[in-house]
């Protein structure tokens, strides 16, 4: 059922990474020893002095980052975003506090990590971190996305947190030409009876849900809010307006993510309905992601379920 | 060369020490001073500190334009702040006038170290963060070939925090011998004895097993402290320094106990009799 090609985001991102570090020397990548499985370690082959595996102590990795910025150097931290949750703390209390120039790259976000189970899913972390002040959040839709956005988030000054899936990336921004910055989104579709507002990954979704409601005669906008915070109020509040309904989809908890974060833009500027499509408990283990996306129905059958509630 | 210790082999000489002690005791007086300003600041751990960050802040500390050059103080145990505030405004980087409004919203001094002060190094505050940092400042300065040295000063009863296990055994797999430690031994943390919460003993056993040169001295003995660092300077491996103290040291009425303050009545008698 997928459409266009599939690209892992993981390997675009090792892929990446050494291309950005070829620019320049003051990369440093650093992870707690999950450096193979997120393609962090690609970074190693070429420039072993500036490549650090700490051991699988993810408090030390974000303090150890934090030093590191401290003398001028710019860490990028790749984990997993589940473990890196770990160390919260320490990415509030040194990084956010300091605000000091951290990047931390996470993948096996979401649900992605579907063969391990609940214990390695992140569906909590776009709400931890959004609530910290100095911190972009930023989730790529898809390989093309990643490429267009790191080199963007690595010259950015200041700390963000960028979220990365892992093998399952269905293409949607592949042929699209926009340039990636911190606070903007995208209109993927234009639409002007409902809008669908997603990140990451489920954009698939959206679009889907966006071609099955045109087929019933609902004209939907989709778009990728990639950068949720800062978030780009402006275009949440053009479309509130133009279409009068809102529906988000995100892999991440209903509670504290995309869609809250939409939803505290939406109330303040223009208020309309709004449903929300992602997750509301813990995932469990499964032989793809998509097995689990479909399973807990934060797919585009639940988007069309709601976008029909909505225009009743 | 001036004239040398009583001890033979002791690198400072008699009139550095009286230096040291007179900044010390004023920097001392000053935190008893700042209680009657704030009742909650940490006498206790900040008394516990005031020789040590004298002896670092007035002996050894390098300024230089250079991040890599100069030297760095991580005061990890935060709670401490108001003595190493003590001590910097005796060094001249803090107004004094700013001591008496610690806490107070319209002071600089927050009470737990902020970057935003004159001359600290890191926020710190949540216990067990410091050495970390440390570690990723160390590695920072070595990669550029910098002069810089990495001091990080931590409680005992902040080793209970897994962080340390993670930056210990780090350190000495970077090989980090720009980076010196010190555990202050007063045998107390927040709820009580460090032997009733967890005992702390065998730390030193610990530190020394997974690779850390392992250093004691006297945390109110100026040429004891002087001597460990000194010492320290000339090995190539990370250091830690065991350094015994008291919890408010020379307040009498909280010396050696888990109480952090007294009240401002014997605030003032002490300060009167000083």
């Amino acid at each position: 059922m997928m459409q266009g090609s599939i690209l892992s985001m993981r390997d675009t991102l090792g892929k990446l990474l050494v291309e950005l570090g070829e620019k320049d020397p003051d990369i440093i990548v650093m992870t707690a020893d999950v450096g193979d499985s997120t393609r962090a370690s690609k970074f190693k082959e070429r420039f072993s002095d500036r490549y650090f595996n700490v051991g699988i102590s993810e408090q030390d990795l974000v303090n150890f980052a934090a030093g590191l910025s401290a003398v001028g150097k710019k860490p990028v931290v790749v984990n997993f975003a589940m473990f890196l949750m770990r160390a919260w703390e320490q990415i509030r209390n040194s990084i956010a506090r300091m605000n000091l120039n951290v990047k931390l790259v996470v993948t096996h976000s979401g649900y992605s990590d579907s063969g391990d189970g609940s214990s390695h899913q992140a569906l909590e972390d776009i709400a931890l971190m959004r609530t910290l002040p100095n911190f972009s959040v930023v989730i790529p839709a898809d390989s093309a996305d990643i490429r267009r956005g790191l080199p963007k988030i690595l010259q950015h000054s200041g700390p963000v947190y960028y979220r990365v899936g892992r093998e399952y990336s269905p293409q949607i921004t592949e042929n699209m030409d926009y340039e990636f910055e911190i606070g903007k989104s995208y209109v993927l579709r234009e639409g002007s009876d409902i809008t669908i507002i997603g990140a990451g990954v489920l954009l698939w979704d959206a679009m889907k849900a966006a071609e099955e409601l045109e087929k019933k005669g609902i004209s939907a906008a989709v778009i990728n809010i990639s950068s949720v915070k800062p978030i780009d109020e402006q275009t949440i509040e053009y479309y509130a307006r133009k279409t009068g309904r809102i529906v988000t989809i995100e892999e991440h908890s209903i509670y504290g993510g995309v869609g809250s974060a939409v939803a505290e833009v939406v109330v303040k500027k223009y208020p309309v309905p709004m449903r929300f499509v992602g997750a509301t408990t813990f995932g469990r283990s499964a032989r793809s992601q998509r097995d689990l996306i479909d399973f807990y129905k934060v797919n585009y059958e639940s988007v069309i379920k709601e976008s029909l509630e909505l225009m009743k | 060369m001036g004239i040398k210790g009583e001890r033979d082999g002791i690198p400072i000489s008699i009139d550095e020490i009286n230096k040291l002690r007179i900044v010390a005791s004023k920097a001392r007086n000053n935190v008893i001073k700042m209680q009657f300003y704030d009742h909650s600041i940490h006498v206790g751990s900040s008394l516990s500190s005031i020789e040590i960050l004298t002896t670092l802040i007035f002996k050894y500390i390098r300024d230089s334009q250079s991040k890599y050059d100069r030297d760095w103080l991580i005061l990890s145990k935060g709670h401490a702040a108001p003595g190493l505030y003590a001590v910097l405004a005796e060094k001249g980087l803090i107004p004094e006038e700013e001591l008496w409004k610690i806490q107070d919203i319209s002071g600089l001094l927050q009470g737990h170290p902020e970057v935003f002060i004159p001359g600290i190094d890191m926020s710190t505050g949540s216990l067990g963060q410091g050495l970390s940092f440390g570690i990723g400042v160390a590695t920072g300065i070595r990669m550029q070939g910098g002069k810089g040295r990495v001091y990080v000063i931590m409680g005992d009863g902040e080793q209970d925090e897994g962080e340390i296990w993670e930056a210990m055994t780090h350190a000495v797999t970077r090989k980090l011998d720009n980076l010196i430690s010190f555990i202050e031994v007063n045998n107390y943390q927040l709820d009580d004895s460090t032997d009733a919460v967890k005992p702390k003993h065998f730390l030193p056993d610990v530190w020394k097993a997974v690779g850390w040169r392992t250093l004691f001295c006297d945390g109110h003995d100026f040429a004891s402290i002087v001597d460990a660092i000194e010492e320290a300077h000339k090995i190539r491996a990370p250091v830690v320094i065991f350094a015994k103290t008291l919890r408010g040291k020379g307040f009498p009425v909280i010396e050696n106990t888990k109480v952090q303050r007294a009240s401002p009545d014997d605030a003032r008698k002490y300060l009167i009799n000083a």
